[in-house]
């Protein structure tokens, strides 16, 4: 039960996008449809549902201190974890390179649709910041798959109803200075108080 | 006679001044015009969450400023040796080693500072507006040139999140740097406004500072 | 280019390293003292100097017992992380008590970390207890994510001064914490209770369950000491 309300709790009140602001970046600057945004959101799930435990296992075994014994017992005292920003960066941006590769293989459809988002989602601020609030939480495996996978689930949740909500504020009247980026703001703003009502919710 | 005279003229080229106008220009344009933050609409990803109050922007800003310029340099100065199949990754490579150097030295002499900004000085690597004027400039200009536009990108970013910065921690604090200036100036029950203080006051302040920008400006989105 | 990189970013560990782990040790020292006394005075030096003077530390299992050293390395209380532990079951847990004494000699007074869930995230604090194991002489909360203004008055010091001089044992000996109830400016309080934060129940909520659920899990090492007349300093460092 307890991993099906970190879930909750990741996709809900810890909202990638809503409580942090993470993974709109490059969403904000190339697209406003409801598509392209369900295209991205579904691939934003599977990295992080897969770096996230890739990252820890990477963090346990590698970088932390005296994780390295298991090669041999004059290994216990050596600290990697001044690699770890390089680390994950480097295995996250491998990881897209080989789902990338893969889905051009199995469905050069998919891959023609999503074009250049997938690269971009190497650099997409909410895969690194999974990894790193993963570190930051001291969750065991089966927690950081599962932070992993809720994070991504509201990461999806929050793009696809901004995309939807942005397609319909092209038939409104929103002044000059605000159009574009400052109304996503203040939209942001608005459904981020929504998704706060989950609060204290558990199963 | 005279054909000798021309090579020699035209060997002759003056370089450039400093602050030539075209240089200022690369320096001042992303502090309003170009704003990476308000009109490239660029970088605002990591820093929202750090500036519910002053001290810890003006750390992030510092940090974002100095990683930002010493990539483009870096950057600008291996341009030509990188293989373009790799230059993503060798751009990455660079910023994250840098921003690693940030994250060590904070450990070990802000220490406060670093619990409070935590896995955010990380996600300075991911920040669209370093990795987007290495990719758009450094990669193809002269290092002074490229330290330039660092500067100019960095400082427009850092006056926005330290504006936001500001307004949240007065309005959800009533303090501005932990001083609590509504008390100083005798007004002691200031409704504090814990809207300001969650994330969700932050998009709101950010989309007036926008709107305000933009108006003046006159860019509109399409 | 990687070597480069490897090579300065060891380089920079290395010198570091060092100066980050006093870092670290400052941050958790600070919070223990603070429990006790008013150190916002006291820079790093000094906190460090008066620690090693006056406190000592001894980490216990779930019946009280010293845990005996494991491979010869013995536990380093300060090092214990309260958080993770919260997360094993709680008769297999390390608890680490700090002891401050004045003159060297006898406890003067017992500091006890705990840990649990506020509203939105984690809690935790320290509760130092007069020589008695009885009086509370500070508390010192902290918290992750609480609101401001609300939940997260748990760390200011007008909260937690409420909890100076209350008992934590009944008149019959039995230990019953001690509670926060549901709204400020109650009427009367009794040794056992204090005032609330209006519009942070749950908070307070999760500060009573914490408190109770720690001290039931220090108990055994509390009655061992609480009847003897003073506790004489026979722990090792």
């Amino acid at each position: 039960m307890d991993l099906i309300n970190l879930i909750i709790k990741s996709a809900f009140m810890d909202n990638m996008v809503f409580a942090y602001f993470l993974g709109m970046c490059s969403f904000l600057a190339v697209s406003k449809k409801v598509s392209t945004a369900n295209g991205l959101g579904l691939a934003v799930i599977f990295v992080l549902t897969c770096t996230a435990p890739l990252n820890w296992l990477i963090q346990q075994k590698i970088l932390n201190e005296g994780a390295l014994s298991w090669i041999g017992p004059q290994f216990a005292t050596v600290d990697l974890s001044f690699l770890q920003l390089l680390m994950f960066i480097a295995v996250i941006a491998s990881f897209v390179q080989l789902v990338e590769m893969v889905i051009e293989k199995f469905s050069p459809a998919l891959y023609g649709s999503l074009g250049i988002f997938l690269p971009l989602i190497a650099v997409n601020c909410a895969i690194l910041g999974g990894s790193l609030f993963m570190v930051q939480r001291d969750f065991n495996l089966q927690e950081a798959t599962a932070f992993g996978f809720g994070s991504g689930l509201g990461f999806y949740l929050a793009i696809v109803a901004l995309a939807a909500i942005r397609e319909k504020l092209k038939y409104s009247h929103v002044p000059d200075g605000l159009k574009g980026l400052g109304i996503t703001m203040l939209l942001t703003g608005l459904m981020g108080l929504a998704f706060k009502t989950f609060i204290g919710m558990t199963l | 006679m005279s054909e000798v005279k021309e090579k020699e003229v035209l060997k002759v080229k003056k370089s450039e001044a400093l602050l030539s106008k075209r240089r200022k220009n690369i320096l001042i344009d992303p502090l309003d015009d170009n704003n990476p933050v308000t009109i490239q609409v660029l970088g605002i990803c990591s820093a929202l969450a750090v500036t519910i109050k002053l001290e810890p922007t003006i750390v992030m800003s510092l940090s974002v400023v100095f990683v930002m310029i010493f990539s483009s340099l870096l950057t600008s100065l291996v341009r030509d040796y990188i293989p373009v199949r790799v230059r993503i990754i060798v751009q990455l490579a660079i910023i994250a080693s840098l921003v690693t150097l940030v994250s060590e030295f904070l450990k070990a002499f802000n220490y406060e500072m670093f619990k409070v900004l935590g896995a955010f000085v990380g996600l300075i690597i991911t920040n669209c507006i370093i990795l987007g004027r290495l990719e758009a400039y450094a990669m193809g200009n002269k290092p002074y040139d490229s330290i330039l536009d660092a500067m100019g990108s960095s400082v427009g970013y850092a006056w926005i999140i330290l504006a936001v910065a500001f307004f949240r921690e007065l309005l959800g604090s009533g303090s501005v740097l932990g001083y609590k200036v509504f008390e100083m100036i005798g007004w002691e029950t200031f409704p504090t406004n814990g809207l300001f203080v969650d994330s969700i006051g932050a998009f709101i302040i950010l989309g007036l500072i926008i709107w305000v920008q933009r108006s003046r400006n006159g860019y509109v989105e399409n | 280019m990687t070597i480069f990189f490897g090579t300065l970013l060891s380089f920079t560990r290395m010198q570091l390293g060092p100066i980050q782990k006093v870092q670290v040790e400052i941050d958790t020292k600070k919070k223990i003292l603070g429990a006790v006394m008013d150190i916002s005075s006291l820079n790093p030096d000094e906190i460090l100097s008066l620690y090693s003077k006056k406190m000592t530390s001894v980490v216990l299992d779930i019946s009280g017992n010293e845990i005996s050293p494991v491979g010869g390395e013995s536990i380093i209380a300060e090092e214990v992380n309260i958080q993770k532990n919260y997360k094993i079951n709680k008769d297999y847990r390390k608890y680490p008590v700090f002891m401050f004494s004045e003159d060297g000699t006898s406890v003067d007074y017992y500091i006890f970390p705990m840990f649990g869930n506020g509203l939105w995230d984690w809690i935790s604090g320290f509760v130092a207890l007069d020589k008695d194991l009885n009086k509370i002489v500070g508390v010192a909360f902290d918290h992750k994510a609480e609101t401001p203004g609300l939940g997260a008055r748990i760390s200011s010091d007008e909260i937690q001064d409420r909890y100076k001089g209350k008992e934590i044992f009944n008149t019959n000996g039995d230990l019953i914490s001690i509670k926060m109830l549901k709204k400020e400016n109650n009427p009367s309080l009794s040794i056992h209770e204090v005032d609330g934060m209006s519009g942070a129940t749950i908070t307070a909520n999760g500060l009573n369950d914490m408190m109770k659920n720690y001290l039931d899990c220090y108990l055994p090492f509390i009655l061992k000491n609480k009847n003897l007349d003073e506790t004489l300093i026979s722990y090792n460092e």
